[in-house]
């Protein structure tokens, strides 16, 4: 049952992962927040609905629109992206503003040096959770390592690779 | 020593014949051209790539050149959130202001958010849950964008982990005790970034007219 209180907690939580998905995504903290302690999806639906992301014309964490979605209908999906997306875009357009005024002081350039190794921390744990959630057989790994490799050596389009990955996992069973 | 911007990451799919503007526009776009412009973005990066989708609109209609688009994008990644949104907002906010900014971020959004719900409210409509063809397709999709996130991982660490405060390597400290502490330990976010942020700005604080503090 979708309640105001659900539609709050949901946006609330997904106003915290966009504002501390720094570097790009922070799909440990989310895991940890949406499977662990909310309890509101399964490992499986997240690893799903990233995948899904991938296949998506845009910027690939549009999944936060699928679990809002997944977890309460039309308001959690309107919740989970406008709170994921909003404090993000307004906080960047204000330093966007910010920075062409303030760029050559020195505590800028302190905070990027602090915040930059943080933000590929982050992105290293976000690839072993979404590992642990989407690698479950030694099929599953070699795929994953047959499109690394693609990826790297051809300039294929990303989505063509990832649906390519769907086609050969519906094929063998995945 | 950190006195310039680090270069962006080589963004996939970056054509050199796009690192020239065309042609100058005299006037900056009005937020209905970057809306336009950045649907297109989106439609062009299905599965990612969104940067350098950016960069290419960009620098072809003349709103950027690639200083200023390498300056948007290294501060995108250093505001917390989606790139490819940050991006975007920056992007708009430059060119067009506040209304600029929202169209933007409205543009790059919109094409995918219609997908993503009508896909979501298709599987989630099919009776007894995914069918288990569909559920081995997406399996396989889940290999393939880890593969695709693993390829943009290398660039983006490499970044922050040759930072380096005088001898001491505390970009990769960092770096190491951040994916330990959020990737293996599972600890809450807030704490960690509190104590590791925290360090970095004190091992790069502006140099005192002292060099004594230990």
């Amino acid at each position: 049952m979708t309640t105001p209180e659900l539609v709050l907690d949901i946006f609330l939580t997904f106003v915290r992962l966009g504002l501390t998905g720094f570097g790009g995504t922070n799909l440990a903290e989310m895991e940890r927040l949406l499977v662990g302690q909310h309890g509101w999806i399964d490992a499986r639906t997240f690893a799903n609905g990233f995948a899904l992301g991938q296949l998506m014309p845009g910027p690939n964490l549009l999944a936060v629109t699928h679990y809002g979605l997944v977890i309460a209908g039309g308001w959690g999906a309107a919740a989970a992206t406008v709170g994921f997306y909003g404090p993000t875009a307004v906080l960047s357009a204000a330093a966007a503003l910010l920075w062409k005024r303030h760029s050559a002081h020195p505590w800028s350039l302190t905070f990027r040096d602090a915040l930059l190794p943080f933000g590929g921390g982050v992105m290293l744990a976000g690839v072993l959770v979404l590992g642990q959630t989407s690698i479950h057989s030694w099929a599953a790994a070699a795929l994953a390592a047959l499109a690394f490799v693609i990826l790297r050596r051809t300039r294929l389009n990303s989505a063509l690779v990832v649906v390519g990955a769907a086609v050969v996992g519906a094929l063998i069973g995945l | 020593m950190p006195a310039t911007l680090p270069l962006p990451p080589q963004l996939e799919d970056d054509p050199p014949q796009a690192t020239r503007p065309q042609a100058a526009l005299p006037l900056p776009p009005t937020p209905l051209q970057l809306a336009r412009a950045f649907v297109g973005v989106a439609l062009a990066g299905i599965g990612g790539g969104i940067p350098a989708h950016t960069r290419r609109a960009m620098l072809n209609r003349g709103w950027l050149d690639n200083a200023e688009f390498a300056e948007a994008f290294t501060l995108a990644q250093l505001t917390p959130g989606p790139n490819g949104v940050n991006l975007a907002a920056m992007v708009g906010a430059r060119l067009g202001g506040k209304r600029g900014a929202l169209a933007s971020t409205l543009g790059v959004l919109t094409p995918g958010l219609i997908a993503m719900t009508a896909v979501t409210v298709l599987l989630l409509g099919l009776p007894g849950g995914l069918p288990p063809a569909l559920q081995s397709a997406l399996r396989g999709a889940a290999c393939a964008a880890l593969a695709v996130m693993l390829t943009m991982v290398g660039p983006i660490v490499r970044v922050g982990w040759n930072l380096k405060a005088g001898r001491l390597p505390i970009g990769a400290a960092v770096t190491l005790l951040t994916f330990v502490a959020l990737g293996v330990l599972r600890l809450d976010l807030l704490p960690v970034l509190v104590v590791l942020v925290g360090a970095g700005l004190v091992a790069h604080r502006p140099a005192k007219r002292t060099h004594d503090n230990a």
